[in-house]
């Protein structure tokens, strides 16, 4: 799968932050082609299991189409070429044998804008797992509510359960659609851009989710807002131009860039 | 966690309902497959050598031709000037509240069954015309001639064109009751058909039947020139009418070609109007007045009487070949020409 | 300055042609309401005095300038009482309040003057003996009474089957018919619709665009030729196949063989199926793309999501797609004529016994009535309001059908607003 013909090889080594338990997903020599126009080029990444790690870059860097390389959503675009390794847990995401259907339940994804179903709110929810099989009314509510909560929304929600998901508020239609991640237990999560259609307030409340669902997923979080990648991130990957910068510790990689074109963009040079 | 066992057991169930599903897809797709497929595999075979064909065949195939063409002309010649007229007004004219009741009346028209459009034609119209022919060709040159007079004496004065439609249904309804009242004194016909039912009086049934349809795609196609156009154009000072016959007509030229081809295709293959308003007698030439027989007429009167595998039989087979090339040719046409436009329009939006 | 006169005018003649428009559509229904419904009020009947002293009584027919068309008793069958009486020979015309009209059971009427004992002396006037089935002094019935009649003729006409002339009684079997056909005919389409419109959403390809290519052409094909195709392929190629297999004995009397519902529904199902597949792809268009991801990131295959997202999601589109399709069958009365409708069936296609509906069967249809009365019917006079009225009919249903797609659509968009991102 390694494609060694295009670039050179990835310029940055990768983080050496992985946490102990190895890291969750894996990306080795990632290039992504829409048509001719090459979107990601020869990108590696690990990213640590149970933290949040931010992406950051200038608009059409490609961090939006890194995530769906990785749950392979672009498998859905006739135009898309892509070469290069994924590693999730221990899966190889574009072996032969691999299931996709199966490896986009344990990869969840999170949208720019909320894209609640045309269903109620639990029926939302309950949608992946009722392709699971699931059937059972019981089981199904227990499961609806758990992912709720999870979610931070149940106490909002309970006793409206059967209404139109499009009668709740944008943030709680935002959170309604982790929820309904959450409910076929995914490993990962991938959030892109989730606030950028958030008032503040909402803003706030989505971000104090984020750190909850940190303490059990593994969080990969795309983001424009350096604000929001330096509130809650734990690392931070910076792409340019379809390569991954520079990876590491938030912290460090906000207050002592290794790379000139890091500390150029997160000081509002260009981007 | 779902466990191992669990995610393996649903993934072969849906892969197992999934497998199902395509079954259904694959059948029903071939279902509709076959069934397009049939239609030119099926008149294409008549094309293999078979039973004999009946003599003077030919001929009597180009007389056929020739009256679905006269029929389908004579319909054009009423559907196209009103069409393109309604057209031009309701995209560039219409004020919105006349255009939401004119849409929805004319998609009404189009809904109506053609064999009621035959039975108007053959039970009221045709008795009438028989006698009056004169009076309607006096009525298709006086209605024009008083619109544009009267426009031109007093148009200047009327600002907003919008609801003049409304406004001008009485002076059109005035001048008909004129030119049918002095119509009626006249004794003895002045014109005299050589049959009741004629190509003239299918053309304005037939005429009557496509008029939605050329309508509603002369309209689509003005609607699609971007508006910026005909802004530039009023910007310049020139006044609606300037910018519909100088900017908007001219972009939209290709489209309103092509509603014309799906209009006289739609004419060119329609069965019972020419049925029942034709006289159903195999006449050649052009005369508008003469009897005609078509070839969908030909169809659906010949076609259970002949024997399966008879000569009768096959020259009717090669009759819908005919038809059908005849009408699907320039539905061909026209989307291609519709499609260039489309693209050729968009383009223009992303530029203006 | 003439510039704008010129301009002005040319504003006028299209305004004015779209008034032409206008005015023949109101005309047409006006035309349409009132012939249609014309044959359901008591006719009055008229005493015409002739120069020559002797006295015509019955009901106006017809005329023109030089004469009136008078329907006087009909003594031995229907359709022979008609008198063609010059105007100059008529000394005077009144609507006597005596005046009696018979209606016998074959449908004849017998017209005089007078009360009950004229009137059975009326009825052994009739050549051929007949039940009288109704008497009745037309000119003598107020407004409510005739009122009354008028709800009673449309009554009957929508609850009878018609008479062995097919010239009187009701329209019941046509309209069955003309329902059947159509709620089989839909049947059929929608499980194709739905399939050649998944298929096409989920292959994009070559494949996919000539499909799609072949089926807008097959809504430009004429009607007529699917008529040929039902009638060569499935009538006398499937139907004849049947019978061979399965009703050998049975033949030569046809069972498949020859034309009926079940042929008339699947041509129909292959007439009406661009209109079916077109509306899906237009309410899949309508579907924010964003839902479809939305279902797909949740590990939903394709085919998944269409059944269990995406088909639900456009369900009022897929019914507008039925109901255009529907409308469009109840007034394709063309390809009928090739494969199974008849002036007079001798059995319903749905009835009260096993199976309970007939698919070999032939029926009736009122598209088909209105061509037979008005151009093959034996008493043209009576035939014509006869068509006006199963016309009319027939323009009620499609025009009720149309509405409800109308609405349905509104319907639709109003949903679609909250699913536009």
């Amino acid at each position: 799968m390694l494609n060694f013909e295009l670039g050179p090889p990835p310029s940055p080594a990768p983080a050496e932050h992985a946490a102990a338990a190895g890291p969750a997903l894996r990306v080795r020599g990632l290039s992504l082609w829409y048509g001719r126009r090459q979107v990601l080029d020869a990108l590696d990444l690990d990213v640590p299991a149970r933290a949040i790690t931010a992406l950051i870059g200038p608009s059409g860097c490609g961090k939006s189409s890194l995530l769906r390389c990785l749950n392979r959503l672009n498998d859905e675009n006739a135009d898309a070429r892509v070469s290069g390794r994924v590693q999730v847990g221990a899966t190889d995401a574009y072996a032969k044998d691999t299931l996709v259907h199966d490896l986009r339940r344990r990869v969840g994804m999170v949208f720019q804008r909320p894209n609640p179903f045309p269903l109620s709110v639990h029926d939302n929810v309950a949608y992946g797992l009722r392709l699971l099989g699931l059937r059972r009314r019981r089981e199904l509510d227990r499961r609806v509510e758990a992912a709720l909560r999870a979610a931070a929304l149940w106490d909002e929600v309970a006793d409206r359960l059967d209404d139109s998901a499009f009668e709740l508020s944008l943030g709680q239609q935002q959170r309604l659609v982790v929820a309904r991640a959450l409910a076929v237990e995914p490993e990962i999560l991938m959030f892109d851009e989730p606030t950028s259609a958030l008032d503040p307030a909402a803003t706030l409340r989505f971000e104090e989710l984020l750190r909850e669902l940190a303490a059990r997923y593994t969080v990969l979080l795309v983001t424009h807002n350096m604000q929001q990648a330096a509130r809650v991130s734990d690392f931070t990957a910076f792409m340019h131009q379809g390569r991954l910068v520079e990876f590491g510790d938030t912290d460090a990689l906000f207050t002592n860039p290794r790379e000139r074109r890091t500390e150029d963009f997160i000081t509002g040079r260009y981007g | 966690m779902f466990s191992e066992d669990f995610v393996r057991a649903a993934t072969r169930r849906r892969l197992r309902r999934g497998r199902r599903f395509a079954l259904f897809v694959g059948l029903g797709t071939g279902l509709v497959l076959v069934g397009l497929l049939s239609i030119p595999l099926f008149l294409l075979g008549a094309l293999l050598p078979g039973p004999a064909l009946p003599p003077a065949f030919g001929a009597e195939l180009a007389r056929l031709l020739a009256g679905s063409l006269r029929a389908a002309v004579c319909a054009m010649l009423v559907a196209l000037p009103l069409g393109f007229a309604t057209a031009a007004f309701s995209a560039h004219f219409c004020a919105p509240r006349l255009r939401a009741w004119l849409k929805p009346a004319l998609e009404m028209l189009e809904a109506v069954p053609t064999v009621v459009l035959g039975l108007v034609a053959a039970a009221t119209f045709a008795p009438w015309l028989k006698l009056h022919v004169a009076t309607l060709l006096a009525a298709i040159a006086v209605v024009p001639a008083v619109l544009l007079a009267a426009g031109f004496a007093l148009g200047a004065r009327v600002r907003d064109a919008g609801r003049l439609p409304l406004a001008l249904l009485p002076l059109v309804a005035a001048t008909l009751a004129i030119v049918l009242a002095i119509g009626a004194q006249r004794d003895a016909a002045a014109v005299v058909p050589a049959s009741p039912w004629n190509a003239a009086l299918v053309g304005v049934a037939l005429g009557f039947a496509a008029l939605p349809l050329v309508f509603s795609l002369a309209e689509d196609a003005l609607l699609l020139v971007p508006g910026a156009h005909a802004q530039a154009a009023f910007a310049l000072g020139a006044t609606r009418w300037q910018a519909l016959t100088s900017i908007v007509l001219p972009a939209a030229g290709s489209g309103i070609v092509a509603a014309a081809l799906l209009g006289f295709s739609r004419c060119f293959g329609e069965t019972m109007i020419v049925l029942m308003a034709s006289g159903n007698t195999p006449i050649g030439g052009f005369d508008p007045l003469a009897g005609l027989r078509s070839l969908s007429a030909e169809l659906a009167l010949g076609m259970s009487e002949a024997a399966p595998a008879s000569g009768a039989y096959r020259a009717l087979l090669l009759a819908a070949l005919v038809l059908l090339l005849a009408t699907v040719v320039p539905n061909l046409l026209a989307d291609r020409v519709r499609e260039r436009l489309r693209r050729r329009l968009a383009a223009d939006a992303r530029a203006a | 300055m003439n510039r704008q006169r010129t301009a002005a005018a040319g504003t006028w003649l299209i305004a004015g042609l779209t008034a032409c428009v206008l005015g023949a559509l109101c005309a047409f229904v006006v035309l349409l309401a009132d012939a249609g419904l014309a044959p359901f009020w008591p006719a009055a009947v008229e005493a015409v005095r002739l120069h020559d002293g002797r006295e015509q009584v019955g009901e106006l027919a017809g005329g023109d300038a030089a004469a009136i068309v008078l329907r006087t008793s009909e003594i031995e069958r229907i359709g022979d009482g008609y008198r063609r009486l010059p105007r100059a020979a008529i000394a005077a015309r009144t609507r006597p309040a005596d005046a009696i009209a018979l209606t016998l059971a074959d449908g004849r009427r017998l017209f005089g003057r007078g009360g009950p004992a004229q009137a059975a002396a009326l009825l052994a006037t009739a050549a051929t003996p007949a039940q009288a089935v109704d008497l009745a002094q037309p000119n003598a019935l107020g407004a409510l009474a005739r009122l009354g009649a008028f709800a009673r003729g449309v009554g009957r006409f929508l609850g009878t089957p018609p008479s062995a002339s097919s010239l009187i009684g009701g329209v019941l079997p046509a309209l069955l018919g003309t329902v059947t056909l159509v709620l089989l005919m839909s049947a059929v389409v929608l499980p194709l619709g739905v399939a050649t419109a998944a298929y096409l959403h989920r292959r994009r390809g070559a494949g996919a665009r000539v499909l799609r290519g072949a089926i807008n052409m097959l809504a430009g094909v004429p009607s007529i030729v699917y008529g040929v195709l039902g009638l060569g392929l499935l009538v006398h190629g499937a139907g004849a196949g049947i019978d061979r297999l399965f009703y050998a004995e049975r033949l030569p009397m046809p069972t498949f063989g020859s034309g009926g519902l079940l042929w008339a529904a699947l041509t129909l199902a292959l007439l009406t199926l661009p209109v079916v597949v077109v509306s899906i792809e237009e309410g899949l268009a309508r579907v924010a793309p964003s839902l479809g991801e939305g279902s797909l990131a949740l590990g939903a295959t394709r085919d998944e999501t269409f059944r269990r997202l995406l088909l639900p999601a456009i369900r009022p589109a897929l019914l507008t797609g039925l109901v255009l399709a529907i409308a469009r069958a109840a007034g394709a009365v063309a390809p009928l004529m090739l494969v199974g409708v008849v002036k007079l069936a001798p059995a319903l296609p749905l009835d009260a016994t096993f199976p309970y509906l007939h698919p070999s069967r032939q029926f009736m249809h009122l598209g088909f009535a209105v061509y037979d009365s008005a151009l093959a019917s034996a008493d043209a006079i009576r035939g014509v309001p006869r068509a006006y009225a199963c016309a009319a009919l027939l323009v009620a249903v499609v025009v009720v059908l149309n509405l409800s797609a109308i609405l349905l659509r509104n319907r639709l968009r109003e949903r679609y607003r909250a699913l536009d991102f």
